[in-house]
């Protein structure tokens, strides 16, 4: 029993995951509340880094998420990982990392790997919401 | 057949009337309300996620009787909050029963006018205990395959038998999940004495990393929690944590996960050193944290 979200929706959804303001997303919230459930199978919850974005803006009482070891990113790929955030090419990363630009390829290579991205800016977005959404203070 | 589907229906309507007396509602602004249920000793229980920052709540009771209420504790942990009525009330004693996958669950919500709404569905999901994103510990996993309104949140949910199963409230994605009864008995009392749940706190935001290649060995574990970022004067900060540790065991549990640091955390925990074994630059070393208490969300 998981019918597939109502155009309405899911038009609702993305306007709710850019919307800034409190009240007014206060008010979409209620509007994708009262529309129904959300299920894991549905189109908007197949794009990875749309539905962590709406998780974030839906709320609810979540369980402390749990990464099973697999794809873990090591120190340095979060700071290459930070540095593609910042903008910079390969020549810069390396230069603020003193590594190699050769290097700096080989772990920008195995991030969009790690992360199913095609684009940097793509792998940025995805890393982003997944650091949101596997940080926890302790 | 007809006799069984009307006596079917025409129990659950009676199940909901005997029960509508643990429903209030609890006023929010702009027309809206919540559910909460009505406990002995006049105290009322609201899910703490749905409450806004207030000492203050108006309140409809069963049968539509205007009252206040004042906050007496709020637990982000386990979404569960507290409010001292202003006036006695007697709300039916509520039966705990346990929630078996399958069965029928009862929601009540309060409507706002003294009445009731009521939802039918299966307990989707009667699973283990489990850890809250926000460091609480409830007893069992329950998820309910109904939906609930807004105004519906915080609500009893009860067995087909008429058992209370625990409080209604959204979980991620907008899920029905029940704070069970049990986890409501154990953290009430706590909430109506101290006013807040004591856990335990490092003060450390952790992100789960690979341990370099090269120092796996000495490490003796694949993966570790690294400190993103740490609260001025928290415990981790006056211990020597600094930003990019990265943690690989508290008290010997490896951080593999943050469900096994967490359980190094409750309330016991408070006051007691705490073994950290760290990565930094290169190498291992340890460091030793007390324990301090989470300071209210």
């Amino acid at each position: 029993m998981s019918p597939a979200p109502q155009p309405a929706l899911a038009a609702g959804l993305r306007v709710l995951v850019h919307a800034t303001d409190p009240a007014r997303r206060e008010a979409l919230r209620n509007l994708v509340i009262d529309a129904g459930h959300l299920t894991m199978d549905s189109p908007l919850a197949a794009d990875a880094v749309l539905s962590d974005q709406i998780d974030a803006a839906l709320g609810g009482f979540a369980p402390m998420p749990e990464h099973g070891g697999q794809g873990l990113f090591t120190p340095r790929e979060l700071e290459v990982l930070g540095a593609i955030g910042d903008g910079l090419t390969n020549k810069l990363i390396a230069r603020r990392l003193d590594i190699s630009p050769h290097t700096v390829k080989f772990h920008v290579e195995s991030l969009l790997r790690k992360l199913g991205a095609r684009t940097r800016a793509e792998a940025v977005a995805k890393a982003r919401e997944h650091q949101r959404s596997n940080t926890v203070e302790l | 057949m007809t006799e069984l589907i009307e006596q079917f229906s025409s129990e659950l309507a009676a199940r909901t009337a005997a029960l509508q007396g643990a429903v209030a509602a609890i006023r929010l602004p702009r027309e809206r309300h919540v559910s909460a249920i009505v406990w002995q000793g006049g105290v009322v229980v609201a899910s703490e996620q749905s409450l806004p920052e207030r000492e203050e709540f108006d309140l409809v009771l069963p049968g539509g009787a205007e009252a206040t209420a004042r906050l007496a504790g709020r637990d982000a942990g386990t979404n569960i909050a507290v409010l001292r009525l202003s006036q006695a009330v007697s709300p039916p004693v509520l039966t705990p029963g346990e929630a078996h996958a399958g069965a029928l669950a009862l929601a009540l919500g309060a409507d706002g006018t003294g009445g009731v709404s009521a939802r039918l569905g299966l307990v989707n999901l009667a699973g283990a205990q489990w850890h809250s994103l926000a460091g609480g510990l409830i007893d069992r996993r329950i998820a309910l395959d109904l939906r609930l309104a807004r105004a519906e949140e915080g609500g009893p949910v009860f067995s087909a038998a008429g058992a209370f199963l625990g409080m209604s409230t959204f979980g991620a994605r907008v899920r029905v999940l029940v704070i069970p009864a049990a986890t409501l008995e154990r953290i009430v009392p706590l909430l109506l004495k101290d006013g807040r749940v004591a856990r335990g706190w490092l003060g450390v935001a952790l992100h789960p990393v690979a341990v370099p290649d090269a120092l796996r060995e000495t490490a003796g574990q694949p993966s570790g929690l690294m400190v993103m970022s740490l609260s001025e004067g928290g415990p981790a900060a006056k211990a020597g944590v600094v930003p990019g540790d990265i943690v690989l065991s508290v008290n010997g549990a490896q951080a593999l996960g943050f469900r096994r640091i967490a359980a190094q955390l409750a309330p016991e925990s408070i006051g007691r050193t705490a073994a950290l074994r760290i990565v930094r630059g290169g190498s291992v070393l340890s460091l030793d944290a007390v324990v301090g208490a989470r300071p209210a969300a």
